[in-house]
């Protein structure tokens, strides 16, 4: 086995993570770009996603069912959580949000520990995607490729909406500026409370693709969730691009941190973190804070 | 005298003569969580000399805490008969040291993204204590032996009890959270307050409102580590969980339950947390329940903390400063 097959192979490993934390950033970056509230309990989302879709698999007998509907439930609870508790707190700053989406967090997750337990589930991959082909000499699951093509199939159906529907358009000013689109006539908290719904589906999606492969768990959400800090705060807070390039980006350098230094797998995307810090402290697409 | 001076005259003598008498009155159980509860005081102290004094919200402030612990650790494991003063001295500066190279890179920013990028860097720091595990054995953790303390006039003292621990830790924690107390009346520590109501006007002022967040940064984090040494010291024992995510959350529930307007609010809510925390775990393992289920009411119906319940005149002087 060459060492161009092995990076060939690293290098994929490294999109399928990072695409899936792009799908939970896009999210949280959107939200905090529009209404400036950073929701620590969309990790939380993440999770709940994984778990209805285990629940759902064993009760319908069929992956691509959990698929399809384990994201509305979510989105669901993601809109009770808007509706009851974030909405009260819009006008109290980012003090009161942080506490209460982490004290959300907290709760989500030690609910789940009741309903679920605490041992690590297994959700299998359908059938159709089981198994390994030929890559390059070598073999690759067929699963990861699935969560490659269904997160660009995804991407691409979010750039077509932000940048080509005229609902896309209002979001994406919202985020460059909320008071002024709304001083234009704008019903600016309905499109917040779409985007926060539309995050939460993403969030599930990711969750439910990530079963198979990285196990579902109690702790599955921190893990994420600091991945996706690391990206908002490299992509610059509200960017979706920067999200993509810092998602790919970090994605990659877990991959290879794990083949090279094991140990410090973790200290890469953090020593990246703190080298765009200091030569832009706005992360690499955001705006002047 | 009037009533309205002798009331907190008499709460300072009451509380005074109960700190100095708790070892004599006490069972040893409660002589323990008591200097748990002094530990975790001075750590909500220099956090707030953060969030209430300087508007600054530090996510990441388990990042000193967990560094002061490691470091006093590993001087006590590696460096057998180390003195104490010295260790603790040499630990506080490595936290401002650490302050000072987080604070760079992150005191240019504010609200949720300073909350963030604070946090960012202490899970770095987790990070590293979690992998490295040939120094810090990672989850498992150590423990070491807390060194006799030396002093000019009394000689060697053991530390092997309880009381003694705890007047140790009663004499640190006064002495740095007085002090705490005075820096805030500085120069100094007033501008921090000046640049948390408005950060533009105070630089057309003159002042560098770059150098102030760094340096208030940098001595909190100072305190912070002094309270994580203090914290090895009483336990005797580290690992990850002095770095962790929750400790974060601890040191922000306990400065939002006792309330950040008032310098006594975070000492309040380290004492209910510490105490609530050992009644609620005898009752029941949901511990995290319970504790986000605090933070949410807390949100929402305790804005000023506990702090606000008792009440004074200074509370009532002026609104609460938004922070952001």
């Amino acid at each position: 086995m060459g060492a161009f097959e092995t990076f060939a192979v690293q290098a994929m490993h490294g999109l399928v993570y990072g695409m899936l934390i792009f799908m939970v950033a896009s999210g949280l970056t959107l939200v905090l770009g529009m209404a400036g509230v950073l929701n620590i309990a969309h990790a939380a989302l993440y999770m709940l996603g994984a778990y209805f879709a285990y629940s759902l698999t064993l009760y319908l007998g069929s992956f691509w069912l959990g698929l399809m509907i384990s994201p509305l439930l979510v989105a669901l609870v993601a809109i009770f959580i808007e509706r009851f508790f974030l909405r009260k707190t819009y006008a109290k700053g980012h003090v009161p949000q942080i506490l209460l989406t982490f004290g959300l967090l907290y709760v989500i997750s030690e609910i789940v520990r009741m309903v679920w337990g605490t041992s690590p589930l297994r959700l299998f991959e359908p059938p159709i995607l089981t198994g390994d082909i030929p890559f390059m000499g070598k073999t690759y699951p067929i699963y990861r490729l699935f969560i490659i093509g269904f997160s660009f199939l995804i991407l691409i159906g979010m750039l077509l909406f932000l940048m080509r529907t005229r609902i896309g358009i209002i979001i994406r000013a919202a985020v460059h500026d909320a008071d002024m689109v709304g001083a234009l006539g704008i019903n600016v908290p309905i499109y917040l409370f779409g985007v926060y719904a539309g995050g939460a589906m993403l969030a599930a999606l990711a969750g439910v693709i990530a079963a198979p492969f990285l196990t579902i768990f109690s702790g599955m959400g921190d893990q994420i969730l600091l991945d996706c800090f690391v990206v908002i705060i490299v992509g610059g807070f509200g960017s979706l691009l920067g999200a993509f390039m810092a998602s790919v980006m970090v994605g990659q350098l877990q991959s290879f941190g794990v083949l090279w230094i094991p140990q410090l797998a973790l200290v890469f995307e953090f020593l990246l973190m703190a080298v765009v810090l200091a030569v832009r402290p706005t992360g690499l697409f955001g705006e002047e804070a | 005298m009037n009533s309205s001076r002798a009331y907190p005259i008499g709460g300072i003598v009451i509380a005074a003569a109960f700190l100095l008498l708790a070892p004599k009155i006490l069972p040893a159980m409660k002589v323990h969580l008591a200097t748990e509860v002094l530990i975790y005081a001075l750590w909500a102290v220099s956090f707030n000399l953060l969030f209430g004094h300087g508007g600054l919200l530090p996510f990441g402030f388990g990042a000193p805490f967990g560094v002061g612990a490691y470091a006093t650790a590993l001087l006590f494991r590696y460096f057998a008969g180390i003195p104490l003063l010295p260790t603790l001295a040499l630990v506080a500066m490595l936290g401002f040291a650490t302050g000072i190279t987080i604070g760079s890179l992150s005191v240019r920013l504010k609200g949720a993204y300073f909350a963030l990028i604070t946090f960012a860097f202490q899970m770095f720091l987790y990070a590293i204590a979690l992998k490295w595990y040939n120094v810090t054995q990672g989850d498992d953790g150590f423990g070491v032996t807390r060194p006799s303390l030396y002093l000019p006039v009394w000689g060697n003292i053991s530390m092997t009890n309880i009381a003694d621990v705890y007047y140790f830790t009663l004499a640190i924690v006064f002495l740095a959270i007085l002090a705490t107390y005075f820096f805030q009346k500085t120069p100094l520590g007033n501008s921090i307050a000046l640049v948390r109501e408005n950060d533009v006007r105070p630089s057309f002022l003159g002042y560098n409102v770059y150098l102030i967040r760094l340096t208030v940064f940098s001595v909190a984090c100072l305190l912070a580590a002094l309270a994580g040494g203090l914290f090895v010291f009483f336990n005797e024992f580290v690992s990850t969980a002095v770095i962790d995510m929750n400790v974060s959350m601890i040191v922000l529930l306990m400065v939002i339950i006792g309330g950040s307007d008032h310098f006594l609010g975070p000492i309040l809510g380290a004492a209910f947390y510490v105490l609530v925390q050992d009644w609620l775990s005898s009752l029941t393992s949901r511990w995290f329940l319970i504790m986000g289920a605090i933070f949410i009411v807390v949100v929402f119906y305790l804005e000023g903390g506990l702090i606000s319940l008792i009440p004074s005149k200074r509370s009532q002087v002026g609104a609460t400063p938004e922070r952001g």
